[in-house]
């Protein structure tokens, strides 16, 4: 495991005051705060800010940190000799054990002594009874929109911090297959009971929340159970009516354009949108496609058109 | 993989919450959500009969508002009128994506 610079993360010096370090910390944060930073791997280096600060706002940490980081430099092989850390009480400033989670290997193994407070790293405790409901989870899944119309079968991997007997905090990945039921609709959430944290005392387990997120579609996107979908067409069926197949994720559906349909009309065929009560309704927008001029035959067509035809889109000139 | 190796959550309908789950899921005290809400500050909640619920947004909003507080040292109302702002940013990205 590599040592970490958490003064250099943050860009601050190794005697920097307190004020000093929350000050760059907050610089940092805004700079890449993954809502609105620019950077391509803001949310890396958000996490990598956090941990950092974590553990420098903390005194107790702070200290541990420089005491054993003397002799290290960033990058260099680290292992931390056996109860290093005798003597330190560590207690936290508002990350949750799930948080922490994300924080690196080597955070977990300066700072995995969960002392007693059944949290990683001697983080905040939940509640802090002898008795206690496991901690919900929170994660997101991204689905295919298909998914919504099928339902579907996927695997989630989470981080997930575990004591040990010897007290230390691992953090464990765990891989759940979870049944996504047909309808599901984006933001909705799907409740895995007694899949979160362990409870403490026998108190039962915390929930695994889970909240639905469709992946960009080429041609659909999904508004609550409604789905819109472009219907390319060609002039002729725009102008004269049609009947033309339209393909859904599990069926195929006919749908009659009416004559002198335009790019921009929209058709809605009720009841074909995503599963569920009630069923989404399918909004087609028409959108004309005009062969290319490059056959003499095709220029040919176009040119009758122009001449017999007096239509001009923009009004009188 | 087994049949009996795979989980079935249930869909939480029209996807509200209570104020635990949400307190628990964000890792926020209840107290804290319930001052929020009584300083009007946390649009995506309403009370029925004396009960709070929550709709999925709640649950990005509470996290995001609790880091801006935690990070910034924000006060609540800056933390709310942030959350504001990037909900609203959310919006217009997702209109984009759709153009």
């Amino acid at each position: 495991m590599e040592f970490k610079d958490y003064y250099q993360t943050l860009g601050v010096a190794r005697d920097a005051t307190a004020d000093e370090i929350r000050k760059a910390f907050r610089k940092q944060a805004r700079k890449y705060h993954p809502d609105v930073s620019k950077e391509a791997d803001a949310e890396a280096r958000m996490k990598e800010i956090n941990e950092a600060n974590a553990v420098l706002s903390d005194p107790e940490k702070r200290a541990a940190y420089d005491q054993l980081g003397r002799n290290y430099q960033p990058g260099q092989e680290f292992r931390p000799p056996p109860d290093w850390d005798a003597g330190f009480e560590f207690s936290g400033r508002g990350f949750s054990p799930h948080e922490a989670a994300n924080f690196s290997d080597f955070f977990a193994e300066m700072f995995g002594r969960g002392g007693g407070m059944g949290g990683a790293g001697g983080f905040r405790p939940q509640g802090g009874h002898s008795r206690a409901q496991g901690e919900d989870h929170h994660a997101k899944v991204l689905l295919d929109l298909e998914d919504a119309f099928t339902g579907a079968t996927r695997q989630i991997s989470l981080r997930v911090p575990r004591l040990d007997a010897q007290g230390r905090v691992t953090v464990d990945t765990r891989t759940l297959n979870v049944k996504i039921p047909q309808g599901v609709s984006a933001g909705q959430v799907l409740r895995l009971a007694g899949q979160g944290s362990p409870g403490m005392g026998g108190a039962p387990a915390g929930d695994l929340l889970l909240e639905v997120h469709f992946k960009p579609h080429p041609r659909m996107r999904a508004d609550g159970r409604d789905i819109h979908l472009t219907l390319p067409v060609t002039p002729w069926e725009a102008a004269l009516g049609a009947v033309v197949t339209v393909d859904l994720p599990t069926s195929q559906i006919k749908v009659r354009i009416p004559e002198n349909a335009q790019s921009g009309s929209q058709l809605r065929a009720r009841g074909k949108g995503i599963p569920g009560k009630p069923t989404g309704d399918l909004l087609l927008d028409i959108q004309v496609v005009l062969p290319p001029a490059d056959t003499p035959r095709a220029r040919e067509l176009y040119e009758t058109m122009a001449k017999e035809l007096a239509f001009n889109p923009r009004g009188k000139d | 993989m087994r049949d009996e190796d795979i989980l079935i959550g249930s869909l939480m309908e029209e996807t509200w919450l209570t104020l635990e789950q949400v307190a628990a899921a964000c890792t926020v005290e209840p107290a804290w959500l319930l001052r929020h809400l009584d300083e009007g500050l946390f649009p995506h909640a309403e009370s029925v009969a004396g009960v709070w619920r929550f709709s999925g947004p709640a649950l990005l909003r509470a996290r995001r508002m609790r880091e801006l507080e935690r990070d910034f040292d924000a006060v609540p109302e800056l933390a709310a009128l942030v959350a504001d702002l990037l909900e609203e940013m959310d919006e217009l990205r997702e209109q984009l994506q759709r153009g």
